[in-house]
């Protein structure tokens, strides 16, 4: 168990002849405390994986370095890092039995066998893999071989951390469920640092304690689920986490207030001083809500989601998405929209910018 | 009636005719098969395998082949092994081109290299030695080893190599321990196709070989004698050589299928 941290880490792949490197990674400095659940939140192509790879040892990053407990690890194979990482899709030892598969990164670190079955039998229980201890690993069905994979990274006892890059892709709705509080479960047992890699909100917010939002090669925002929904750092994190994702709307400051298509806003003035370039309010649906004044629209879709509707409404050229109760009546002459002030947002540049009142 | 079995049936006997042929020659006396066609022996004799087990012109060329074909199917695939796994693991300057370049040294017919290799071969002294043939060899079975092994390799995921070393393996352990066993069906289908080329393979053999290492294929073309034909003679050979082949095809039947599957065969 161990802090890990990032110091200015940056990686690009080798790239095709004659071409410049494109980082994959953009510079990261952060730090994952020992003993967190960190769920790593991102569209397909961010740098998630890489991230991992790099925690693992399986990359050297072109740049920067990695810290264990302030120890210089970049250099390390990763053998001797003792990281545990379970893929997308899964991996056995064909040529072995479950039990052998499970007891393998055991025996590799020279633990007796009598405690290494000991700790087989408990993983092998947790995952409901017992009856199947001692056939070929190989006729599994790819659930069954996944939970291999699983228990292989959650079977070692000192592991400085254990990485999951999306494990429950290839496994049942039903099963995926029960597997994820298993993991919860277990991280609370152990109290072994856990960092989980997902494109599923649902997945990452109900896993882990911090979120680290990717984007684009780089970290965007770093926080609590609540903290993420609230005030979301960067358009895309607001974009991403939410469903539906916030609504970003353009907007133009005047006398340092801002304002969108003429109506000024009431939310405090923001704090920096240059703000040439993109300037965007955005407002999350849950905090959009008909009035009897603000802002004229034109109701375009209502879909009904049971237990609430999402209605889709159109200003001039902008569409604005809003959350309205299931109860709630949908106005059907010259309907007004308002935003909640306190939960606006103003983006410079698709960074959030600080406000003060008045 | 079902009469689905007739057309395969025509096939086979068509396929196994010139096999038959071969095995019923071989039973004859040389003067019966030229005195004419005769679907089975009219004499009976086993003679002709007799002279080739007793005759050392004649049963040493087995050994010579069988000597140069275990070391050049050793050579290869041991060489072709870690080449595969570099064609399949790491992207580096270069690597498509090579990969088909040496393919290309299949395209050359072999009658090309045999000069420059004897004249090699001459000057080093390895000629007329076993090794020389088998490494000669290596030029067609390294590259076909590393065709067909690198399509079994591709097959595993990169995830497995990663995994053992999250578990606790250095590069070498996983490659000997998990690695290979993994591919070994592709290790099989390598060998059998060395094994293969290396035995059918007659003029290299030929030419870089006159006494000591002179394999039964060259043994067999000498058709005559100081004591005239001897067809039947040379019809047992020629059985005798289909069996080695015919034995590794056995332990590889299943394997070869999954090659194909993996269009590397």
């Amino acid at each position: 168990m161990s802090r890990i941290e990032f110091k200015d880490v940056r990686h690009a792949y080798p790239p095709p002849a004659g071409q410049a490197p494109v980082y994959a990674l953009k510079e990261i400095s952060q730090v994952w405390e020992d003993g967190g659940a960190y769920a790593l939140l991102g569209p397909s192509g961010c740098g998630k994986t890489t991230l991992l790879n790099i925690i693992s040892g399986l990359l050297t990053p072109s740049e920067g370095s990695i810290l264990f407990d302030g120890r210089d690890v970049t250099r390390q194979p990763t053998a001797a890092r003792h990281i545990a990482q379970v893929f997308q899709f899964p991996v056995v030892y064909d040529t072995m039995t479950v039990f052998d598969n499970l007891a393998f990164p055991l025996r590799n670190r020279g633990m007796p066998e009598a405690r290494a079955t000991e700790r087989v039998t408990e993983i092998a229980e947790m995952l409901d893999l017992s009856d199947r201890l001692h056939q070929r690993a190989a006729g599994l069905t790819a659930d069954g071989k996944q939970k291999i994979s699983l228990g292989r990274g959650l079977v070692r006892e000192e592991v400085n951390a254990i990485l999951f890059d999306e494990p429950l892709t290839v496994i049942d709705p039903h099963l995926k469920w029960q597997l994820r509080s298993k993991l919860k479960e277990l991280h609370q047992q152990i109290g072994v640092t856990m960092i989980y890699v997902t494109h599923d909100q649902v997945e990452a917010l109900t896993f882990a304690d911090q979120v680290v939002v990717m984007y684009d090669g780089g970290v965007v925002q770093v926080g609590t689920p609540v903290e993420l929904f609230n005030r979301p750092k960067h358009t895309f994190v607001g974009y991403f986490i939410g469903s539906p994702g916030m609504n970003v709307l353009p907007c133009k400051l005047e006398n340092g207030q801002p304002v969108f298509a003429n109506n000024l806003l009431s939310s405090g003035y923001p704090a920096d001083a240059d703000l040439s370039g993109k300037l965007e309010i955005g407002i999350r649906p849950e905090f959009v809500g008909f009035g009897d004044d603000g802002i004229p629209v034109e109701i375009q879709k209502v879909e009904d989601l049971g237990r609430y509707q999402v209605v889709t409404v159109k200003h001039e050229a902008e569409q604005i998405k809003m959350l309205v109760g299931e109860d709630e009546a949908i106005p059907s002459e010259s309907p007004m929209i308002q935003f909640d002030p306190e939960n606006l947002h103003i983006y410079h540049d698709d960074w959030v910018v600080e406000t003060r009142n008045a | 009636m079902n009469r689905k079995w007739i057309l395969p049936t025509l096939y086979i006997l068509f396929l196994m005719l010139p096999i038959y042929g071969l095995l019923s020659m071989s039973f004859k006396t040389t003067n019966e098969i030229l005195g004419g066609f005769s679907f089975f022996p009219q004499q009976f004799t086993l003679e002709n395998y007799t002279k080739i087990f007793t005759d050392p012109t004649w049963y040493n060329g087995y050994i010579n082949s069988l000597i140069y074909v275990v070391i050049n199917t050793f050579i290869s695939v041991s060489v072709a092994l870690p080449a595969a796994y570099a064609f399949s693991r790491y992207r580096f300057l270069g690597d498509k081109h090579l990969f088909f370049w040496l393919l290309t040294n299949r395209m050359a017919p072999p009658a090309v290299f045999a000069l420059p290799f004897f004249q090699l071969y001459s000057s080093i002294e390895l000629f007329d030695t076993h090794i020389a043939v088998a490494l000669a060899h290596c030029l067609f079975n390294i590259p076909l080893a590393v065709w067909i092994l690198e399509g079994f390799m591709s097959g595993i995921p990169k995830e497995l190599d990663e995994t053992a070393y999250l578990d606790g393996y250095s590069f070498w352990r996983f490659f000997i321990r998990i690695f290979i066993p993994t591919i070994a069906a592709g290790i099989g289908v390598a060998m059998f196709f060395c094994f293969m080329y290396s035995w059918v393979e007659l003029l290299l053999a030929q030419t870089l070989t006159s006494v000591e290492a002179k394999p039964i294929a060259a043994t067999m073309t000498r058709t005559a004698s100081t004591s005239g034909y001897e067809l039947g003679l040379l019809a047992a050979a020629g059985s005798l050589t289909i069996i080695p082949g015919a034995f590794v095809i056995y332990f590889v039947r299943n394997y070869i299928a999954k090659g194909f599957a993996l269009g590397r065969v």
